[in-house]
């Protein structure tokens, strides 16, 4: 009987488009949330994991609460030279890199590292589009992929850093995660183009053992009332807590859209409802069971559902590709996984089908004899 | 306000045969068209029995009364109550699908019932493009999709112009007289009522006499 669905739908098509439209508002604010939440957790995850987990971080110590924007927007404060020569002689540590980072534009961040060390910062395996990584007595950057388009700038061109001409002498292959918003250097370069001397915004620690590092974590946090230390594993707490957030939000969102699409849906199956009680009787009176009424308002739900949660799918790919690619330039942050996909347009469904149970279950209960009389 | 309440039908006892043509013949609020649901199995009785076909009705629920309403009885009804966004052979198939057969078995047979009453050239118009006895055509054919026993016909002609009106109670007849359908008519007009072979007169919800 689901082409009597179907004819019921097409003969009523400002009914069907008003049922739809309240699920197309719905999931696409759904998916559209969601995908920034799941795409933040892909870019962190695929940029933590080539940093090896026993890593620990030292920075300044900062408040999350005065942190706005990406990620690559917030600025700490630097450590000194006397704390990064502390650092160095810490008991217990293998390696101790120093790295200047300063946010650029609101969506990249400048880092100068020892191109020696660039295993521990994750950044040793970049495969390059053009150009190749600088050396440590090279002066000049390697961009990542999304910062070379959002600048414009191809190898031997300069780019602008601290009122300073860089040389672009690399850029990164795409997809990278946050890597393709970096703008790479040596530290040392880095030291001239900040104007700093053994500064450093963060500072990178190898242990020896990784049963040093709860030791080397309480040594700096007792002794430097100033600096805070994490591990990754710290790191991603903070970052799932971050998207924890943010799913959060896209929950509370999606229930008021879900709760404002139900109610629309209720209210113009029920008046579909009430329009063909003429229908609905007749077609009981020439036979049909309850069952059957049920089934074919049940039916319209569904084909109305499934045909706006995939269209809500398709305008959810395209604010997507808006987001990343013109409000962003190329930056992934917004990602609609297959998981958020069909659990959006599942989701659609059986909201609407929940929905219909009522305006159906009236229909049902249709009285026959008065459909008749009526006619 | 207080709920009155009413009987339509009081001390009513008929008894129909297999293949009998009957006329129910009153006039408005006189109990004919509750007596017609109610042999229709569209209605039960407060009190009393109704037997079709054998099988006692009073104390069905909704579902059974349409298992027997779609096997056993065909509607035929003034304002035709067809479906308006069917087509005409959509609306003759539809009792079929109720009936669980497939949507190309049901407009295999919706078509030659069609066929059968001269409509084969409109059976893909909708109602709204069918004159009133070309409606009615398509309405006794739907009444017929699943071969019933029993034909309904309540003021099957009150729509019609007389020439339609004539063509549909020539139909009727021929059901009875050709295929051995039992015709149950309810009709106010004493002239359409002599078509029938036995005529039962009711007043307020009373057999006056038969």
């Amino acid at each position: 009987m689901l082409d009597f669905a179907l004819k019921d739908l097409k003969g009523h098509r400002v009914r069907t488009i008003l049922t739809g439209l309240g699920i197309v508002i719905a999931i696409t604010a759904i998916v559209s949330l969601g995908s920034i939440s799941a795409g933040i957790g892909e870019m962190v995850t695929s940029s933590t994991s080539k940093v090896g987990s026993d890593t620990i971080f030292v920075t300044k110590k900062f408040d999350m609460s005065q942190m706005s924007g990406p990620p690559t927007a917030w600025q700490i404060d630097d450590l000194t030279e006397d704390e990064v020569d502390s650092l160095r002689s810490l008991s217990g540590a293998k390696r101790v890199v120093p790295v200047i980072a300063r946010n650029f534009g609101g969506l990249m961040e400048v880092d100068a590292v020892d191109m020696d060390d660039l295993d521990i910062f994750g950044a040793a395996d970049l495969t390059f589009k053009e150009g190749s990584m600088p050396t440590n007595d090279d002066q000049g950057v390697a961009l990542g992929y999304v910062a070379a388009g959002v600048l414009g700038a191809s190898v031997g061109d300069y780019i602008t850093l601290n009122k300073k001409e860089v040389e672009v002498l690399g850029i990164v292959e795409e997809g990278y995660g946050s890597y393709d918003l970096v703008i790479l250097m040596p530290y040392k370069y880095g030291e001239d183009v900040y104007d700093l001397t053994g500064r450093a915004t963060q500072v990178m620690i190898e242990p020896q053992d990784v049963s040093y590092v709860e030791e080397i974590k309480n040594t700096i946090t007792d002794e430097f009332d100033d600096l805070s230390a994490m591990t990754m594993e710290d790191a991603l707490a903070m970052t799932k807590q971050m998207t924890q957030t943010l799913d959060i939000m896209t929950l509370g969102i999606g229930f008021v859209a879900s709760l404002v699409a139900a109610i629309g849906i209720i209210i113009t199956m029920y008046t579909s409802v009430l329009e063909r009680r003429r229908q609905l009787g007749i077609m009981k009176a020439v036979g049909a069971l309850r069952r059957t009424i049920m089934k074919q308002i049940l039916e319209e739900a569904l084909i109305v559902s499934v045909i706006s949660s995939l269209l809500a799918l398709g305008i959810s790919f395209f604010f997507v590709d808006l987001i990343n690619n013109v409000l962003l330039g190329g930056t992934k942050i917004a990602v609609i996984t297959p998981v958020l996909a069909v659990g959006a347009v599942s989701y659609g469904v059986i909201l609407t089908i929940l929905s219909s149970l009522y305006p159906a279950w009236v229909a049902v209960k249709i009285d026959p004899i008065e459909a008749i009389r009526k006619g | 306000m207080k709920e009155v309440e009413t009987h339509a039908l009081r001390g009513v006892n008929v008894r129909i045969e297999r293949g009998e043509y009957v006329a129910i013949i009153g006039q408005s609020g006189s109990g004919k068209s509750t007596l017609m649901h109610i042999i229709g199995c569209l209605d039960t009785p407060t009190k009393g029995s109704v037997v079709v076909e054998g099988r006692e009705i009073s104390e069905l629920n909704d579902d059974e009364l349409a298992k027997i309403r779609r096997q056993k009885i065909g509607f035929v009804f003034q304002a035709f109550n067809l479906i308006g966004s069917l087509t005409a052979i959509e609306n003759v198939a539809m009792p079929m699908r109720f009936n669980g057969y497939t949507k190309t078995e049901s407009i295999k047979h919706a078509k030659e019932l069609l066929k059968r009453v001269g409509l084969e050239k409109r059976m893909n118009h909708k109602p709204n493009e069918l004159s009133g006895g070309e409606q009615q055509r398509v309405a006794i054919c739907r009444a017929l999709a699943n071969d019933p026993e029993i034909i309904l016909a309540d003021e099957p002609t009150g729509n019609l112009d007389s020439k339609s009106g004539s063509e549909i109670i020539a139909l009727l007849e021929e059901l009875h007289g050709k295929m051995g359908k039992t015709i149950v008519m309810v009709t106010h007009d004493q002239s359409l009522a002599k078509h029938a072979k036995r005529q039962i007169r009711l007043k307020d919800g009373q057999i006056l006499n038969e």
